[in-house]
Protein backbone atom coordinates (compact mmCIF):
# COMPACT_ATOMS: atom_id res chain seq x y z
CA UNK A 1 0.00 0.00 0.00
CA UNK A 2 1.26 3.29 -0.66
CA UNK A 3 0.98 6.39 1.69
CA UNK A 4 -1.53 7.65 -0.39
CA UNK A 5 -3.59 5.07 0.37
CA UNK A 6 -3.20 5.70 4.55
CA UNK A 7 -6.30 7.40 4.76
CA UNK A 8 -9.23 6.63 2.88
CA UNK A 9 -8.81 8.31 0.25
CA UNK A 10 -8.80 11.91 1.55
CA UNK A 11 -7.90 14.48 -0.65
CA UNK A 12 -3.52 14.02 -0.80
CA UNK A 13 -3.33 17.84 -1.02
CA UNK A 14 -3.23 19.73 2.32
CA UNK A 15 -6.22 22.38 2.44
CA UNK A 16 -5.57 26.03 2.08
CA UNK A 17 -2.53 24.65 -0.75
CA UNK A 18 -2.51 25.83 -3.81
CA UNK A 19 -2.01 22.92 -5.88
CA UNK A 20 1.02 23.28 -7.92
CA UNK A 21 -1.49 21.52 -11.32
CA UNK A 22 -3.40 24.13 -10.74
CA UNK A 23 -0.61 26.54 -11.05
CA UNK A 24 0.51 24.99 -13.72
CA UNK A 25 -2.75 24.69 -15.80
CA UNK A 26 -3.27 28.43 -15.24
CA UNK A 27 0.35 29.01 -16.34
CA UNK A 28 -0.25 27.03 -19.59
CA UNK A 29 -3.58 28.65 -20.39
CA UNK A 30 -1.91 32.02 -19.84
CA UNK A 31 0.96 31.31 -22.39
CA UNK A 32 -1.29 29.58 -24.59
CA UNK A 33 -3.36 32.90 -25.35
CA UNK A 34 -0.03 34.84 -25.14
CA UNK A 35 0.98 33.02 -27.99
CA UNK A 36 -2.34 32.98 -29.70
CA UNK A 37 -2.80 28.97 -29.60
CA UNK A 38 -6.17 29.90 -29.10
CA UNK A 39 -8.51 32.78 -28.06
CA UNK A 40 -10.31 33.59 -24.45
CA UNK A 41 -13.69 32.98 -26.54
CA UNK A 42 -12.54 29.33 -27.34
CA UNK A 43 -11.92 28.97 -23.90
CA UNK A 44 -15.00 30.53 -22.57
CA UNK A 45 -17.06 28.74 -25.40
CA UNK A 46 -15.73 25.23 -24.46
CA UNK A 47 -15.52 25.91 -20.45
CA UNK A 48 -19.72 26.78 -21.17
CA UNK A 49 -20.20 23.39 -22.88
CA UNK A 50 -17.92 21.18 -20.41
CA UNK A 51 -20.52 22.69 -17.34
CA UNK A 52 -23.51 22.43 -19.07
CA UNK A 53 -22.77 18.13 -19.58
CA UNK A 54 -24.05 15.82 -17.21
CA UNK A 55 -25.54 12.50 -16.33
CA UNK A 56 -28.80 14.11 -16.63
CA UNK A 57 -29.12 14.44 -20.40
CA UNK A 58 -28.16 10.03 -20.77
CA UNK A 59 -31.15 10.22 -17.87
CA UNK A 60 -33.39 12.28 -20.07
CA UNK A 61 -32.47 9.69 -23.21
CA UNK A 62 -33.42 6.56 -21.25
CA UNK A 63 -36.40 8.08 -19.86
CA UNK A 64 -37.74 9.17 -23.25
CA UNK A 65 -36.84 5.47 -24.65
CA UNK A 66 -39.11 3.37 -21.70
CA UNK A 67 -42.17 5.57 -22.48
CA UNK A 68 -41.79 5.56 -26.07
CA UNK A 69 -40.89 2.13 -28.03
CA UNK A 70 -40.35 4.48 -31.25
CA UNK A 71 -37.99 6.84 -29.86
CA UNK A 72 -36.27 3.89 -28.29
CA UNK A 73 -35.45 2.00 -31.81
CA UNK A 74 -34.15 5.25 -32.77
CA UNK A 75 -31.99 5.75 -30.45
CA UNK A 76 -30.49 2.18 -30.63
CA UNK A 77 -30.52 2.40 -34.11
CA UNK A 78 -28.30 5.64 -34.35
CA UNK A 79 -27.72 7.20 -30.75
CA UNK A 80 -25.71 10.04 -32.17
CA UNK A 81 -28.42 11.76 -34.67
CA UNK A 82 -31.08 10.60 -31.97
CA UNK A 83 -29.53 12.45 -28.77
CA UNK A 84 -30.45 15.78 -31.36
CA UNK A 85 -34.21 15.46 -30.02
CA UNK A 86 -33.37 15.97 -26.26
CA UNK A 87 -30.98 19.11 -27.83
CA UNK A 88 -27.77 17.08 -27.38
CA UNK A 89 -25.41 17.49 -30.23
CA UNK A 90 -22.39 15.54 -30.48
CA UNK A 91 -20.55 18.13 -33.05
CA UNK A 92 -21.02 20.75 -29.73
CA UNK A 93 -18.90 22.88 -29.09
CA UNK A 94 -16.86 23.13 -31.98
CA UNK A 95 -19.01 22.23 -34.53
CA UNK A 96 -16.60 18.97 -35.11
CA UNK A 97 -17.58 17.35 -31.63
CA UNK A 98 -14.91 17.45 -28.70
CA UNK A 99 -11.51 16.08 -29.63
CA UNK A 100 -11.33 13.30 -27.28
CA UNK A 101 -14.91 11.77 -27.11
CA UNK A 102 -15.86 11.95 -31.21
CA UNK A 103 -18.88 11.81 -32.71
CA UNK A 104 -20.17 7.86 -33.07
CA UNK A 105 -22.54 7.09 -30.03
CA UNK A 106 -23.99 3.99 -29.03
CA UNK A 107 -26.66 2.73 -26.38
CA UNK A 108 -26.43 -0.59 -25.42
CA UNK A 109 -29.56 -2.50 -24.32
CA UNK A 110 -29.82 -4.58 -21.27
CA UNK A 111 -32.53 -7.17 -21.80
CA UNK A 112 -33.54 -9.83 -18.94
CA UNK A 113 -30.56 -12.21 -21.02
CA UNK A 114 -27.84 -9.68 -21.21
CA UNK A 115 -26.24 -7.36 -18.98
CA UNK A 116 -23.91 -4.40 -20.72
CA UNK A 117 -21.22 -2.49 -18.88
CA UNK A 118 -18.76 -0.15 -19.65
CA UNK A 119 -15.11 0.31 -18.86
CA UNK A 120 -11.75 1.79 -21.02
CA UNK A 121 -8.81 -0.20 -20.39
CA UNK A 122 -6.24 2.22 -22.12
CA UNK A 123 -7.37 5.53 -20.80
CA UNK A 124 -10.77 6.53 -20.12
CA UNK A 125 -13.15 7.28 -23.11
CA UNK A 126 -16.84 7.90 -21.80
CA UNK A 127 -19.68 9.93 -23.42
CA UNK A 128 -19.18 12.81 -22.04
CA UNK A 129 -21.65 14.86 -24.07
CA UNK A 130 -24.30 12.54 -22.82
CA UNK A 131 -22.92 11.85 -18.98
CA UNK A 132 -20.62 14.66 -18.02
CA UNK A 133 -17.54 14.00 -16.49
CA UNK A 134 -16.49 10.40 -15.58
CA UNK A 135 -16.33 9.35 -12.02
CA UNK A 136 -12.87 9.36 -10.48
CA UNK A 137 -13.01 5.40 -9.97
CA UNK A 138 -13.99 4.61 -13.67
CA UNK A 139 -10.36 6.44 -13.86
CA UNK A 140 -8.53 4.26 -12.26
CA UNK A 141 -5.80 1.80 -13.26
CA UNK A 142 -7.96 -0.79 -10.61
CA UNK A 143 -11.06 -0.53 -12.86
CA UNK A 144 -9.84 -0.69 -15.83
CA UNK A 145 -7.62 -3.72 -14.77
CA UNK A 146 -10.47 -5.85 -13.13
CA UNK A 147 -13.38 -5.15 -14.94
CA UNK A 148 -12.35 -6.76 -18.20
CA UNK A 149 -11.55 -9.78 -16.36
CA UNK A 150 -13.16 -9.99 -13.48
CA UNK A 151 -16.34 -8.25 -13.98
CA UNK A 152 -19.27 -10.12 -12.17
CA UNK A 153 -16.83 -9.70 -8.97
CA UNK A 154 -16.52 -6.03 -9.46
CA UNK A 155 -20.22 -5.62 -10.26
CA UNK A 156 -20.85 -7.37 -6.78
CA UNK A 157 -18.12 -4.92 -5.12
CA UNK A 158 -20.78 -2.37 -6.44
CA UNK A 159 -23.62 -4.05 -4.70
CA UNK A 160 -24.81 -5.58 -7.98
CA UNK A 161 -25.41 -9.61 -8.51
CA UNK A 162 -26.37 -10.17 -11.50
CA UNK A 163 -28.45 -13.96 -12.15
CA UNK A 164 -26.31 -16.85 -13.18
CA UNK A 165 -28.49 -16.86 -16.51
CA UNK A 166 -27.55 -13.44 -17.30
CA UNK A 167 -24.55 -13.19 -19.91
CA UNK A 168 -22.43 -10.67 -18.67
CA UNK A 169 -21.34 -8.40 -21.89
CA UNK A 170 -18.33 -6.12 -21.15
CA UNK A 171 -17.46 -3.34 -23.55
CA UNK A 172 -13.71 -2.11 -23.77
CA UNK A 173 -14.41 1.27 -25.83
CA UNK A 174 -11.02 1.72 -27.22
CA UNK A 175 -11.66 3.37 -30.25
CA UNK A 176 -13.42 6.19 -31.46
CA UNK A 177 -16.76 4.95 -30.03
CA UNK A 178 -18.78 5.73 -26.90
CA UNK A 179 -21.19 4.13 -25.58
CA UNK A 180 -23.77 4.12 -22.56
CA UNK A 181 -25.93 1.18 -21.33
CA UNK A 182 -30.05 1.29 -21.45
CA UNK A 183 -30.86 -0.15 -17.93
CA UNK A 184 -34.33 -2.18 -18.07
CA UNK A 185 -37.23 -0.03 -16.56
CA UNK A 186 -37.88 -1.82 -12.90
CA UNK A 187 -40.90 -2.37 -11.46
CA UNK A 188 -42.97 -0.36 -9.81
CA UNK A 189 -42.52 2.59 -11.88
CA UNK A 190 -46.24 2.07 -13.66
CA UNK A 191 -47.58 5.17 -15.02
CA UNK A 192 -44.79 7.67 -14.10
CA UNK A 193 -44.00 10.37 -16.13
CA UNK A 194 -40.65 11.21 -18.14
CA UNK A 195 -39.45 12.99 -15.05
CA UNK A 196 -40.19 10.66 -12.77
CA UNK A 197 -38.36 8.20 -14.55
CA UNK A 198 -34.84 10.18 -15.20
CA UNK A 199 -34.82 10.59 -11.65
CA UNK A 200 -34.11 7.14 -11.00
CA UNK A 201 -31.57 6.52 -14.26
CA UNK A 202 -28.68 7.26 -12.32
CA UNK A 203 -24.51 7.91 -13.81
CA UNK A 204 -23.91 4.82 -12.80
CA UNK A 205 -26.98 2.66 -14.40
CA UNK A 206 -25.91 4.14 -17.45
CA UNK A 207 -22.32 2.97 -16.99
CA UNK A 208 -23.91 -0.64 -16.12
CA UNK A 209 -22.40 -1.14 -12.62
CA UNK A 210 -25.94 -0.35 -10.97
CA UNK A 211 -29.60 -0.90 -11.88
CA UNK A 212 -32.13 2.00 -11.67
CA UNK A 213 -34.67 1.08 -8.46
CA UNK A 214 -38.08 2.31 -7.46
CA UNK A 215 -37.25 3.70 -4.50
CA UNK A 216 -33.86 5.00 -5.36
CA UNK A 217 -34.76 8.73 -6.80
CA UNK A 218 -31.89 10.54 -5.59
CA UNK A 219 -28.89 10.82 -7.79
CA UNK A 220 -26.15 8.80 -5.52
CA UNK A 221 -23.99 6.05 -6.39
CA UNK A 222 -23.93 2.71 -4.93
CA UNK A 223 -20.14 3.50 -5.29
CA UNK A 224 -20.01 6.74 -2.84
CA UNK A 225 -22.32 4.32 -0.11
CA UNK A 226 -19.94 4.00 3.38
CA UNK A 227 -20.22 -0.34 3.37
CA UNK B 1 -13.66 -1.96 -49.42
CA UNK B 2 -14.09 -4.44 -45.89
CA UNK B 3 -12.08 -7.57 -45.69
CA UNK B 4 -14.88 -9.47 -43.15
CA UNK B 5 -18.38 -9.81 -42.64
CA UNK B 6 -20.92 -9.73 -39.84
CA UNK B 7 -20.29 -13.41 -38.28
CA UNK B 8 -16.69 -13.75 -39.65
CA UNK B 9 -14.61 -15.71 -37.22
CA UNK B 10 -11.44 -13.69 -36.68
CA UNK B 11 -7.99 -13.47 -35.25
CA UNK B 12 -6.08 -10.84 -33.74
CA UNK B 13 -2.82 -10.57 -34.91
CA UNK B 14 0.01 -11.59 -32.68
CA UNK B 15 2.42 -8.59 -33.51
CA UNK B 16 5.10 -6.31 -31.77
CA UNK B 17 3.83 -3.47 -30.29
CA UNK B 18 5.90 -0.23 -29.12
CA UNK B 19 5.12 2.77 -27.39
CA UNK B 20 1.84 3.59 -28.18
CA UNK B 21 -1.48 0.88 -29.55
CA UNK B 22 -4.75 0.71 -29.05
CA UNK B 23 -5.13 -2.83 -29.42
CA UNK B 24 -4.65 -4.46 -25.92
CA UNK B 25 -2.77 -7.32 -25.30
CA UNK B 26 -5.42 -10.08 -24.08
CA UNK B 27 -7.07 -9.46 -27.33
CA UNK B 28 -3.80 -10.43 -29.39
CA UNK B 29 -3.52 -13.89 -30.26
CA UNK B 30 -7.57 -14.59 -29.67
CA UNK B 31 -10.24 -15.29 -31.87
CA UNK B 32 -13.83 -13.43 -31.84
CA UNK B 33 -16.44 -13.13 -34.18
CA UNK B 34 -17.23 -9.64 -36.40
CA UNK B 35 -20.49 -8.44 -34.60
CA UNK B 36 -20.81 -4.72 -36.08
CA UNK B 37 -19.17 -2.40 -38.93
CA UNK B 38 -17.56 0.54 -37.62
CA UNK B 39 -16.26 3.18 -39.94
CA UNK B 40 -12.97 3.83 -41.27
CA UNK B 41 -11.05 5.56 -38.59
CA UNK B 42 -7.47 6.91 -38.58
CA UNK B 43 -5.22 3.78 -37.07
CA UNK B 44 -3.68 4.88 -33.54
CA UNK B 45 -0.25 4.15 -34.57
CA UNK B 46 -0.80 6.93 -36.86
CA UNK B 47 -2.43 9.49 -35.34
CA UNK B 48 -0.63 9.62 -32.03
CA UNK B 49 2.25 10.77 -34.19
CA UNK B 50 0.35 13.32 -35.79
CA UNK B 51 2.24 11.65 -39.00
CA UNK B 52 0.75 13.50 -42.65
CA UNK B 53 0.25 9.90 -44.26
CA UNK B 54 -1.64 8.62 -41.85
CA UNK B 55 -3.17 5.90 -42.50
CA UNK B 56 -7.22 5.00 -42.77
CA UNK B 57 -8.98 1.57 -42.42
CA UNK B 58 -11.75 -0.09 -41.38
CA UNK B 59 -12.86 -1.03 -38.27
CA UNK B 60 -15.04 -3.95 -36.44
CA UNK B 61 -16.29 -4.66 -33.12
CA UNK B 62 -15.06 -8.16 -32.56
CA UNK B 63 -17.09 -10.38 -29.28
CA UNK B 64 -14.86 -12.70 -27.72
CA UNK B 65 -15.76 -15.51 -24.87
CA UNK B 66 -14.73 -14.77 -21.69
CA UNK B 67 -13.59 -18.08 -21.31
CA UNK B 68 -10.86 -17.80 -24.08
CA UNK B 69 -9.45 -14.48 -23.49
CA UNK B 70 -8.70 -15.13 -19.61
CA UNK B 71 -6.93 -18.31 -18.08
CA UNK B 72 -9.44 -19.59 -15.45
CA UNK B 73 -12.12 -17.25 -16.06
CA UNK B 74 -14.20 -17.42 -12.86
CA UNK B 75 -17.50 -16.00 -14.58
CA UNK B 76 -19.87 -18.47 -16.92
CA UNK B 77 -19.56 -19.98 -20.53
CA UNK B 78 -22.16 -16.99 -21.37
CA UNK B 79 -19.97 -14.39 -20.46
CA UNK B 80 -18.64 -12.12 -23.18
CA UNK B 81 -16.56 -9.05 -24.37
CA UNK B 82 -16.12 -6.54 -27.31
CA UNK B 83 -13.70 -4.26 -28.32
CA UNK B 84 -12.61 -2.07 -31.36
CA UNK B 85 -10.55 -3.29 -33.84
CA UNK B 86 -8.78 -2.25 -36.98
CA UNK B 87 -8.67 -4.09 -40.16
CA UNK B 88 -5.20 -4.75 -40.46
CA UNK B 89 -4.65 -6.33 -37.07
CA UNK B 90 -7.22 -8.95 -38.17
CA UNK B 91 -6.89 -12.17 -39.80
CA UNK B 92 -9.42 -14.75 -40.77
CA UNK B 93 -9.54 -17.37 -37.97
CA UNK B 94 -7.84 -20.52 -38.88
CA UNK B 95 -10.05 -23.91 -39.58
CA UNK B 96 -10.81 -25.62 -36.10
CA UNK B 97 -10.73 -22.32 -34.16
CA UNK B 98 -13.98 -21.61 -34.35
CA UNK C 1 -14.73 -2.43 22.31
CA UNK C 2 -14.08 -1.94 18.54
CA UNK C 3 -16.79 -0.39 16.27
CA UNK C 4 -17.06 -2.05 13.24
CA UNK C 5 -15.42 0.83 11.40
CA UNK C 6 -12.16 1.50 13.61
CA UNK C 7 -11.87 -2.42 12.98
CA UNK C 8 -12.18 -1.62 9.42
CA UNK C 9 -9.82 1.45 9.71
CA UNK C 10 -7.43 -0.36 12.06
CA UNK C 11 -7.46 -3.76 9.41
CA UNK C 12 -6.41 -1.13 6.70
CA UNK C 13 -3.74 0.60 8.39
CA UNK C 14 -2.50 -3.13 9.33
CA UNK C 15 -2.34 -4.04 5.35
CA UNK C 16 -0.73 -0.95 4.63
CA UNK C 17 1.96 -1.89 6.87
CA UNK C 18 2.91 -4.90 4.77
CA UNK C 19 5.99 -4.88 2.64
CA UNK C 20 5.22 -4.35 -0.84
CA UNK C 21 7.70 -6.52 -3.36
CA UNK C 22 9.10 -4.66 -6.21
CA UNK C 23 12.19 -5.18 -8.68
CA UNK C 24 14.85 -2.64 -8.10
CA UNK C 25 15.54 -0.93 -11.07
CA UNK C 26 19.07 1.01 -11.33
CA UNK C 27 20.15 0.74 -15.00
CA UNK C 28 21.14 -3.28 -15.00
CA UNK C 29 24.01 -4.30 -16.58
CA UNK C 30 22.10 -6.98 -18.21
CA UNK C 31 18.39 -8.01 -18.71
CA UNK C 32 16.37 -11.03 -20.14
CA UNK C 33 14.06 -10.73 -23.19
CA UNK C 34 11.70 -11.96 -21.15
CA UNK C 35 12.07 -9.03 -18.54
CA UNK C 36 12.26 -6.40 -21.40
CA UNK C 37 9.21 -7.56 -22.65
CA UNK C 38 7.44 -6.82 -19.46
CA UNK C 39 9.53 -3.38 -19.34
CA UNK C 40 8.33 -2.93 -22.87
CA UNK C 41 5.09 -3.24 -22.39
CA UNK C 42 2.49 -0.26 -23.11
CA UNK C 43 2.05 1.08 -19.88
CA UNK C 44 -1.80 1.87 -20.47
CA UNK C 45 -2.68 -1.51 -21.18
CA UNK C 46 -3.42 -2.77 -18.21
CA UNK C 47 -6.60 -4.81 -18.82
CA UNK C 48 -7.00 -7.67 -16.82
CA UNK C 49 -3.54 -7.26 -14.51
CA UNK C 50 -4.40 -8.81 -11.62
CA UNK C 51 -5.25 -6.23 -8.74
CA UNK C 52 -6.91 -6.81 -5.12
CA UNK C 53 -10.88 -5.12 -4.66
CA UNK C 54 -10.14 -1.43 -3.30
CA UNK C 55 -13.87 0.48 -2.62
CA UNK C 56 -14.61 2.45 -5.55
CA UNK C 57 -15.39 5.95 -4.55
CA UNK C 58 -16.21 9.23 -5.96
CA UNK C 59 -14.62 12.26 -5.74
CA UNK C 60 -15.34 15.61 -6.50
CA UNK C 61 -13.82 17.05 -9.11
CA UNK C 62 -11.37 20.57 -8.52
CA UNK C 63 -11.57 23.64 -10.45
CA UNK C 64 -8.19 22.93 -12.04
CA UNK C 65 -9.14 19.23 -13.07
CA UNK C 66 -12.32 20.76 -15.29
CA UNK C 67 -9.82 23.74 -16.64
CA UNK C 68 -7.56 20.97 -17.65
CA UNK C 69 -9.80 19.10 -19.38
CA UNK C 70 -11.17 22.09 -21.20
CA UNK C 71 -7.65 23.27 -21.94
CA UNK C 72 -6.39 20.26 -23.29
CA UNK C 73 -9.48 19.54 -25.36
CA UNK C 74 -9.41 23.38 -27.06
CA UNK C 75 -5.67 22.55 -27.61
CA UNK C 76 -6.49 19.90 -29.54
CA UNK C 77 -9.94 21.85 -31.40
CA UNK C 78 -7.32 24.33 -32.62
CA UNK C 79 -4.76 22.03 -34.10
CA UNK C 80 -1.98 22.37 -31.70
CA UNK C 81 -2.05 18.56 -31.46
CA UNK C 82 -5.03 15.77 -30.88
CA UNK C 83 -5.91 13.12 -28.08
CA UNK C 84 -4.15 10.38 -29.20
CA UNK C 85 -1.28 12.06 -28.77
CA UNK C 86 -2.05 13.49 -25.28
CA UNK C 87 -2.81 9.69 -24.58
CA UNK C 88 0.82 8.59 -25.91
CA UNK C 89 2.47 10.90 -24.07
CA UNK C 90 0.98 9.85 -20.59
CA UNK C 91 2.67 6.46 -22.10
CA UNK C 92 5.84 8.25 -22.77
CA UNK C 93 5.55 9.52 -19.35
CA UNK C 94 6.80 6.08 -17.86
CA UNK C 95 5.28 4.25 -15.07
CA UNK C 96 6.82 6.06 -12.07
CA UNK C 97 4.99 9.29 -13.02
CA UNK C 98 2.10 7.51 -15.43
CA UNK C 99 0.71 5.68 -12.15
CA UNK C 100 2.05 8.11 -9.70
CA UNK C 101 0.37 11.18 -10.83
CA UNK C 102 -3.62 11.85 -10.36
CA UNK C 103 -5.52 11.17 -13.76
CA UNK C 104 -5.89 15.02 -14.56
CA UNK C 105 -2.65 15.94 -13.63
CA UNK C 106 -1.16 13.41 -15.94
CA UNK C 107 -3.17 15.55 -18.60
CA UNK C 108 -1.77 18.77 -17.80
CA UNK C 109 2.09 17.43 -17.15
CA UNK C 110 2.02 16.17 -21.06
CA UNK C 111 0.22 19.26 -22.30
CA UNK C 112 3.39 21.55 -20.66
CA UNK C 113 5.85 18.67 -22.46
CA UNK C 114 3.50 19.18 -25.71
CA UNK C 115 4.25 22.55 -26.12
CA UNK C 116 7.79 22.74 -24.95
CA UNK C 117 8.63 19.70 -27.40
CA UNK C 118 7.01 21.07 -30.26
CA UNK C 119 8.62 24.57 -29.63
CA UNK C 120 5.42 26.57 -29.06
CA UNK C 121 6.67 27.75 -25.85
CA UNK C 122 10.65 27.50 -23.92
CA UNK C 123 10.60 25.57 -20.71
CA UNK C 124 12.28 28.58 -19.24
CA UNK C 125 9.41 30.75 -20.31
CA UNK C 126 6.83 28.11 -18.98
CA UNK C 127 9.16 27.64 -15.39
CA UNK C 128 8.97 31.94 -15.46
CA UNK C 129 5.42 31.65 -16.14
CA UNK C 130 4.45 28.78 -13.05
CA UNK C 131 6.94 31.19 -10.72
CA UNK C 132 4.83 34.10 -11.48
CA UNK C 133 1.23 32.49 -11.72
CA UNK C 134 2.09 30.68 -8.33
CA UNK C 135 2.90 33.98 -6.36
CA UNK C 136 -0.37 35.74 -8.18
CA UNK C 137 -2.66 32.90 -6.61
CA UNK C 138 -0.82 32.82 -3.22
CA UNK C 139 -1.06 36.53 -2.86
CA UNK C 140 -4.49 35.61 -3.93
CA UNK C 141 -5.14 37.74 -6.68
Amino acid sequence: MSPTHDHDHAPIEAANEISEFDVLETAIRELAIEKGLFSPEDHRRFMEWAERIGPHGGSRLIARAWLDPEFKQRLLADGTETSKEIGIDWLDPTGTGTPSDFTYFYVLENTPDVHNVIVCTLCSCYPRPVLGQAPEWYKTPHYRRRVVRWPREVLAEFGLHLPLDVEVRVHDSNQKSRFMVMPMRPEGTEGWTEDQLAAIVTRDTMIGVALPRADWTAARSPAATPR
Amino acid sequence: MRRFEIGDHVTVREATTLFHHRTQAYTRGHTGVVVEHRPEWLIPEDEAWQREDGRVEPFYVVRFRQRDLWPGYTGLDRDTLETEVAEGWLVPAEEGMQ
Amino acid sequence: MTSPSELDSLQRRVLGLAPEPAARLDSPYWISNEFYGALRHVLHDVGGQPDAPVAYVDKEEADWELRTYVLCEVLAWRGVWNSEMRRRAENDLGATLYFGLPYYARWITVAAKALVDKGLISVSELAAKIDDVRARKAAGS
